[in-house]
């Protein structure tokens, strides 16, 4: 591993990682040799500058004069913004951020309750004890006018010279607390700070970035406790073989495969998800995110539509369509027909497949987050998890989980249902000022967990003294 | 012995460690022997009836006295089954908690992990099954003994890599006090590791920490000796109060851990139940039978009175005695079942479906405070610009 980077611990090249930037938003780019990317208003910078450092390292963009900004040319990703040329941004330098800036980050804070202890803009400026003497004249205070602000940034001045002239331009700044000074200063962090945190792209981050962007529906409104839960209560491990239904486009799959293998794609653990999947082709879209190759992915992801596995075809017809050559033949064959033989083979490959998850292979958990109906779908899909293995179902809503619950109830191949519920409540984490979040969002989903288990065969019949009601013996012993 | 947590097994085998589930909340850890006898309150299930069947098998056996059907399942154990049976040393984590700090941390196979205290080692087990290594510490003891033992029996001790795809065999367990001695495990200590020829002190190099310590701030000084060092690392401190926070942000602060927050995990769990579907129609219909019946109980004691004070001889007057009372027939129409034992479900009712909260809910376990730490802010600059002038 010397000669090579290892994408799990450093930023590496054609890597797909994920931006954290001053307004708290995410980014998720590919990071391809001699490209530059584009943050919009917080700067651009080369990809090359960035390679090779810790994920996790958080970069500031610098400008050393405006004029030996290059062009930003080399950015494929974002052609159609060259369209514009005054719209361009122009490509700096970056540097580590110093430590005191990132250190208290956070993902969670309120906006603006983020407290600078080292922050040199504040400890030279006077502050009020309490706001008497403040007076909302609106924008007045502000000497700076917008078209003056828009030039700074425009000349590409650094973020912390915009807001160290922004501070020095409002009359009433040193009339303000030292906390809503440290308000001020932060919303303007966020609207013209030049810096970005490159992060893995694990599971959680990718959800985190449809979660920040308003698309909960398309997650399910999962929230990461959830599908944490989910993955222990489901006990998956590297070694076992799941059944899978995945209404999240992968998202459910990219979590599995992160506890799994944790994204090394030269793993030799076997493992191995097996999807199902309503329409003619599963949706996986989201493993595109991931550093799996295609042949990893093809090892370990099975997908089956919900057709194949439950009305697979058998060997023989398999068989009937399709006869594999000899090496010797093989070795013949030429050109087009070469060609021919291994698509042929390779769907005849994967029909095999299908019958073999569909019939042979006994499931180590089954894992769910789909809209069906549960009840209907469930009972049958677990009929070929193994006894004593999980059934974990995540929802959105209680009550398609209460529905469930009481079907399962009613089947003694699966063992006490129950509904789980977890809610993570992050703090406001700056010392002196402890306290939950004011608000957050709602929601996050419910799970159904029980096991797979196999009822006692009829007990055998005891001398006529046997005049039981034949409900006893479905009861429990709970 | 592969371990009954890290490989899936098909059939119950002499010699397995197992969990007998009895009910919700009595689940028991036996060894399977050819002899053994496992005593519930509702009877005696024999082991030998247990060997050879499928995991999740149902054991039924029929009770000496009433002649009832009793029933327990067999399971094969996991980190989150084991944690609902084992017997608490210690306060445990729990698996609304444990797996949202797996989470947070991305546990996988590349996750080496260090974890102190030991306890009861709950979270230890869910650790090793999703990490390359797990590095626990127990200052106790005898705790220490205890927990190296069952590992041992679990077949979770060991120095084999996960990658390797054998048996996963990768907690390492250390007595030791890592607030006052901190976390290197060298040839002298005592530990379950063993050392290979030459090897002096382990190699920890730890990706995410987990503290549950009553002081973690006197341990996060001693990490950065263990950690990785040229990779973000995570660590996560377990404390039950406010002030342990306060004292732990200002730790890791000045210890240059970053990112710190801290959060709260609730968990919850609800049972399906139904509720009985009581209609308004059927209450007024039951009144209108109640006030029809005592409409009946008036003319009949009206009609009684008249009885008696016009034409009623002693000699009938005691032969009579009893119909002379405005006795009533019994509740003609009874739609909820009053006074009768309705179970929760019976057909000839209808219901709604319900979810019931836990009757005691855990409120409150711990706080948990996350903060992550990269020592070496480098890259390998030769090793990029070559990578750079490569072509492709």
């Amino acid at each position: 591993m010397t000669s090579q980077l290892d994408p799990l611990k450093q930023i590496a090249f054609n890597q797909f990682v994920i931006l954290k930037l001053p307004s708290n938003n995410w980014k998720i780019v590919e990071l391809r040799k001699n490209g530059s990317i584009s943050l919009g208003k917080f700067g651009a910078f080369q990809v090359n500058d960035v390679i090779g450092y810790p994920l996790g390292t958080t970069f500031e963009i610098y400008y050393d004069n405006t004029s030996d900004i290059t062009e930003n040319e080399d950015d494929s990703q974002n052609k159609n913004k060259n369209k514009n040329k005054n719209n361009k941004i122009p490509v700096g330098k970056v540097r580590i951020m110093e430590e005191k800036l990132s250190e208290s980050s956070n993902n969670n804070l309120d906006e603006g309750e983020e407290l600078k202890n080292d922050i040199p803009e504040l400890t030279n400026i006077n502050s009020s004890e309490n706001n008497k003497h403040l007076i909302n004249i609106g924008n007045k205070v502000q000497k700076l006018t917008m078209a003056e602000i828009e030039n700074l940034k425009n000349k590409s001045v650094s973020g912390d010279e915009i807001i160290a002239k922004i501070i020095d331009s409002h009359e009433s700044f040193h009339k303000k607390t030292i906390q809503s000074q440290e308000k001020y200063l932060k919303r303007k962090q966020q609207k013209f700070a030049k810096y970005f945190t490159v992060n893995y792209l694990s599971g959680s981050a990718l959800l985190e970035y449809f979660l920040a962007k308003g698309d909960q529906q398309r997650v399910m409104d999962m929230s990461q406790e959830s599908v944490g839960m989910l993955l222990n209560l489901a006990n998956i491990r590297s070694n076992g073989t799941y059944l899978c239904v995945d209404e999240t486009g992968g998202l459910l799959v990219y979590f599995l495969l992160e506890r799994m293998f944790g994204g090394d794609t030269d793993s030799k653990l076997d493992g191995k998800v097996v999807v199902i999947h309503e329409n003619e082709h599963p949706n996986l879209d989201l493993l595109k995110y991931s550093n799996y190759s295609e042949e990893f992915i093809n090892d370990h992801v099975k997908t089956i539509s919900i057709l194949d596995y439950f009305e697979p075809p058998t060997v023989a017809e398999v068989n009937s369509t399709f006869t594999p050559f000899s090496k010797e033949e093989i070795k013949e064959l030429k050109g087009n027909k070469r060609n021919a033989y291994f698509r042929r083979s390779k769907l005849y490959k994967s029909q095999l497949d299908v019958v073999k998850f569909a019939t042979e292979v006994k499931y180590d958990a089954l894992v769910v987050t789909s809209t069906l109906s549960l009840p209907s779908l469930i009972p049958r899909l677990a009929e070929n998890v193994h006894g004593s293995r999980p059934i974990v179902c995540f929802s959105q809503f209680k009550e398609t989980l209460l529905e469930l619950s009481h079907t399962l109830y009613d089947d003694l191949k699966f063992l006490a249902p129950s509904i789980y519920e977890t809610r993570c409540r992050p703090y406001q984490t700056i010392r002196g000022k402890l306290h939950p979040l004011m608000t957050m969002r709602g929601g996050g989903g419910y799970l159904l967990c029980c096991h797979r288990v196999i009822p006692a065969p009829e007990p055998e019949q005891l001398v006529a003294t046997d005049n039981k009601d034949p409900d006893v013996k479905k009861q429990k012993t709970e | 012995m592969n371990s009954v947590f890290s490989e899936y097994k098909d059939f119950i085998q002499e010699g397995d460690l197992a969990l007998a589930w009895i009910s919700r909340n009595n689940i028991k850890a036996i060894t399977i022997e050819k002899d053994g006898v496992f005593n519930t309150r509702y009877g005696s299930f024999l082991h030998s009836g247990m060997i050879g069947k499928p995991y999740g098998s149902q054991i039924a056996i029929r009770t000496k006295g009433n002649n009832k059907f009793a029933f327990i399942h067999i399971l094969q154990p996991t980190p989150e089954l084991w944690t609902l049976s084992l017997p608490h040393r210690t306060q445990i984590v729990y698996t609304p908690d444990s797996s949202y700090i797996m989470q947070r941390f991305n546990c996988g196979p590349n996750t080496r992990v260090i974890e102190a205290g030991t306890g009861s080692g709950s979270f230890s087990h869910a650790f090793a099954r999703s990490s390359n290594h797990l590095f626990t510490f127990e200052f106790h003891e005898v705790r220490y003994e205890q927990a190296l033992e069952e590992f041992q029996d679990h077949g979770l001790i060991g120095n084999d890599d996960a990658k390797s795809n054998e048996a996963f065999k990768n907690v390492t367990i250390t007595h030791r006090d890592v607030c006052e001695n901190g976390f290197t495990i060298k040839q002298t200590d005592k530990t379950s590791y063993k050392f290979a020829e030459g090897e002096d002190e382990v190699k920890i190099n730890a990706n995410v920490v987990f503290l549950d310590l009553p002081a973690p701030w006197n341990a996060i000084p001693n990490l950065d000796q263990v950690i990785s060092k040229n990779e973000k690392v995570g660590v996560c401190c377990f404390s039950p109060c406010i002030e342990q926070v306060d004292k732990t942000i200002e730790s890791l602060i000045g210890n240059g851990w970053t990112e710190i927050e801290m959060v709260e995990i609730q968990g919850k769990q609800y049972e399906a139940r139904r509720q009985m579907e009581r209609t308004l129609d059927d209450a007024l219909i039951r009144l209108k039978d109640i006030k029809s019946r005592k409409l009946e109980g008036v003319e009949r004691r009206k009609r009684l009175l008249e009885e008696t004070m016009n034409d009623i001889s002693h000699e009938e007057k005691t032969e009579d005695k009893d119909s002379k009372r405005p006795s009533v027939a019994k509740t003609r129409y009874n739609p909820f079942g009053k006074g009768q034992r309705i179970k929760e479900g019976d057909s000839n009712y209808s219901w709604l479906q319900v979810t019931k909260v836990e009757s005691e809910i855990k409120s409150h376990t711990s706080y948990l405070t996350f903060a992550y730490k990269t020592i070496s802010k480098e890259r390998d600059v030769e090793l990029v610009s070559k990578l750079i002038e490569n072509s492709g």
